[in-house]
């Protein structure tokens, strides 16, 4: 009998903690692709240069309590990216850079999150021609009427995902580090997707 | 005060400044000659990304010089002249002092326009002047192109105007911005 007692406490015991978890669910999103950016930062020349890509999909599940079931996947068409100017994002597709035929896609997917004094950090992988490896981001989330904003950034460098052959793997004339910056704009994912 | 002599030499600031920018402008155009002929790559971008330094350099050093003119005006030119020379001479002084401005600042332009900021030496970068747009950098690319003629055109009838005055005027006119040298009047 007083086993059962408490047996019977410890299931209500667990039974509030589900509860509790459950009553701190992510909120799912997806970035709005009209209001979102992704931007890339590189040094070329001994000069910043900012390019874009224009098409990505961010399916986002987030909430500030609820980081250990929040989740980032983040797909990039690479083939997608703007750098303000036609001989350089040709030179970008080509062989020797992202070469888009062989590899058109890049992926971020996140395995776990921590507070920041600032933010959030999330450690996560990035998918890139061929590579993937580990790249932390940086980022801040912010509850809008409409859903949410997470503004962030990371860094990686470039050589370690093979971006960059032949005489690009030079940094003389393109660093090895790059800056990726990220501001989407999130509308809560309908249940249907 | 006892009026100052006028000068018959080119200070050695100005001859200084006159010679440093006369190399860099042969090396804008090796440069630029070279780079033209490149595909797109590394190679090409390493050559330009000099020319851009150097010729923010050249601007640098146009500003300091019409300063120091300002203030140290140059020596007269010879009296045997002609109103035509004379004319001759101003004109084409007045072109160089144009293009020292002209050519740096439509190069700085352009690489603004094509989104690719200008860099001195990796060491800092200058700020764009206008946003990218494809059509003004066709345009400010001609400019350019077309200003460089003009300048290789005016130093070609700088040259030759100068061994002229050496050689067949046998006046100083050379020997004034040449630094190691005495001027035949007034020394």
């Amino acid at each position: 009998m007083r086993r059962a007692a408490i047996f019977l406490a410890m299931l209500c015991m667990a039974s509030a903690a589900t509860v509790g978890r459950a009553a701190n669910p992510v909120q799912s999103y997806t970035a709005d692709p009209s209001a979102s950016r992704l931007d890339f930062i590189g040094i070329q020349a001994g000069a910043e240069f900012k390019g874009t890509f224009r098409k990505f999909t961010a399916a986002i599940d987030f909430a500030p309590d609820a980081l250990a079931s929040s989740h980032f996947d983040v797909q990039i068409d690479l083939n997608s990216l703007d750098t303000m100017d036609d001989d350089r994002d040709a030179t970008m597709r080509g062989p020797d850079i992202f070469d888009i035929a062989h590899f058109p896609a890049s992926r971020y997917v996140t395995r776990s999150f921590t507070k920041t004094p600032t933010g959030y950090s999330a450690a996560g992988t990035l998918s890139l021609h061929g590579v993937t490896k580990d790249v932390p981001i940086d980022f801040v989330f912010v509850s809008t009427p409409g859903g949410a904003k997470l503004e962030g950034t990371a860094k990686l460098n470039r050589l370690e995902f093979g971006v960059g052959q032949g005489d690009w793997k030079s940094t003389e004339s393109v660093k090895d580090v790059v800056k990726v910056a990220f501001s989407l704009i999130l509308k809560p994912r309908s249940l249907s997707e | 005060m006892p009026t100052q002599e006028p000068r018959t030499r080119f200070t050695a600031v100005a001859q200084l400044l006159h010679w440093i920018i006369a190399a860099l402008i042969v090396t804008q155009f090796a440069l630029a000659w070279t780079a033209r002929d490149l595909p797109p790559g590394t190679h090409k971008l390493a050559l330009l990304a000099w020319h851009k330094s150097f010729g923010m350099t050249v601007l640098m050093l146009a500003i300091l010089r019409v300063a120091w003119r300002w203030g140290n005006p140059p020596p007269e030119l010879p009296a045997g002249m002609t109103p035509l020379e004379r004319t001759l001479a101003r004109a084409t002084h007045i072109a160089f002092y144009a293009l020292l401005f002209a050519m740096p600042i439509t190069g700085w332009l352009m690489s603004s326009a094509k989104n690719y900021s200008v860099s001195w030496f990796g060491l800092f970068t200058w700020p764009d002047l206008i946003a990218q747009n494809k059509t003004a950098f066709e345009a400010l690319k001609t400019t350019h192109d077309c200003l460089s003629g003009v300048l290789l055109v005016i130093a070609v009838l700088h040259i030759l105007a100068a061994l002229k005055h050496h050689f067949w005027n046998k006046d100083d006119v050379l020997l004034r911005m040449l630094p190691f040298t005495k001027s035949k009047r007034g020394s």
